[in-house]
């Protein structure tokens, strides 16, 4: 019963951020309003709802299988781009090999060193 | 015998009548896929994902059915992916005293990598003649998936194109963060997380949470951070030039 009652908060926060999307000048997910405002009400009872944990590690192991079925269709259409998969080949594995090194170099210089007791 | 063969070619039309069929595949190839995946012993160029993906659309290739009818029924499956964003929250603030004590440091690198994450791929993609389509498909290439997709409908790209850019820079990044930081030798699962997050999106976070919670955590922030701040800025980074 615990994971369903979770799983009714996360419905409420999602139909809240669908709610407060429609207000924002920008085209943002109502799922990660869901979790900002969800992260909020967290912080404002001072620590989590039982229910909710109990239901978010299902759902967060769940994450990898709800992003297959998109994953699927990139095989039936991959046909319409052939004449331009070299750029964008090219532009994807470089430019994303490019924008790690970036960023964890970025990061390296800025963040301070982890505390040692961990 | 004719009899029978017309009926068992009207199997698979039944059981893709309802989303029942669709769910039962995806589940079941997700399952081989992670089996198939330990067999390989964890290949980092190969998700369980994209193995489990390759399954689905052999399958689908094989019987009598279309993309079209398998998408009807996933769509009722990737339902949830709305209520697993807002479940991030937990993992999200579990972290918040460490996320809280790095304000500064991941306020001032982030906007910097989300933008050159963007930049390097459109950059390289205009340099090689790349129509504005395929660029308009690529720049929003490492934010997770329900914003990029509003996002390049705005830009007025491929929703096809996008969706394999994402899982090809999932990839990469995932692979990229693994090589680049075991070479700047880079342990910090906070520092690893957070480049999974920013770079590799929900895939990239997906794989930080089989590393640790932390990376998890930080992932998911750093997947929020770059969603958000891209949102915000790309369309009107785009309109200014176009």
């Amino acid at each position: 019963m615990s994971v369903l009652r979770g799983f009714l908060w996360l419905l409420v926060f999602l139909l809240l951020g669908q709610a407060i999307v429609l207000w924002l000048p920008i085209a943002l997910p109502a799922g990660v309003i869901g979790m900002l405002l969800l992260t909020l009400w967290f912080c404002q009872r001072g620590g989590m709802n039982a229910d909710v944990v109990a239901v978010s590690q299902p759902l967060i192991a769940m994450l990898a299988l709800l992003i297959m079925p998109g994953v699927v269709e990139i095989f039936f259409v991959a046909g319409r781009f052939a004449d331009q998969a070299g750029a964008i080949l090219t532009a994807l594995l470089l430019g994303t090999l490019a924008s790690v090194a970036s960023s964890l170099w970025l990061m390296r210089r800025c963040l301070p060193p982890e505390p040692p007791h961990e | 015998m004719s009899e029978l063969s017309t009926t068992l070619a009207a199997v698979p039309q039944a059981w893709f009548a309802t989303p029942i069929g669709a769910i039962g595949l995806t589940l079941a190839a997700y399952f081989l896929g992670v089996r198939l995946f330990k067999l390989m012993r964890h290949p980092s160029w190969c998700p369980p994902v994209i193995i489990a993906a390759l399954l689905i659309a052999a399958v689908i290739a094989l019987l009598p059915i279309g993309i079209d009818d398998y998408n009807r029924g996933a769509a009722w499956l990737m339902l949830l992916l709305g209520p697993a964003t807002v479940a991030l929250a937990v993992p999200l603030y579990q972290q918040l005293g460490q996320i809280r004590a790095l304000w500064k440091p991941i306020v001032l690198t982030l906007p910097l990598s989300a933008t050159l994450a963007a930049c390097y791929a459109v950059l390289i993609a205009w340099l090689l003649g790349a129509p504005p389509e395929v660029l308009a498909s690529l720049a929003p290439k490492s934010v997770t998936s329900p914003i990029a997709l509003s996002l390049t409908q705005e830009l007025g790209g491929s929703t096809a194109l996008l969706m394999g850019a994402l899982m090809t820079t999932g990839i990469t990044a995932i692979f990229g963060v693994e090589w680049l930081s075991r070479w700047m030798r880079i342990r910090d699962p906070r520092l690893i997380g957070l480049a999974l997050g920013i770079n590799g999106h929900a895939l990239g976070t997906v794989r930080a949470f089989e590393i640790s919670h932390q990376a998890g955590a930080f992932a998911s922030l750093g997947m929020s951070l770059t969603g958000a701040f891209t949102a915000i800025v790309l369309p009107l980074v785009w309109h200014l030039w176009a």
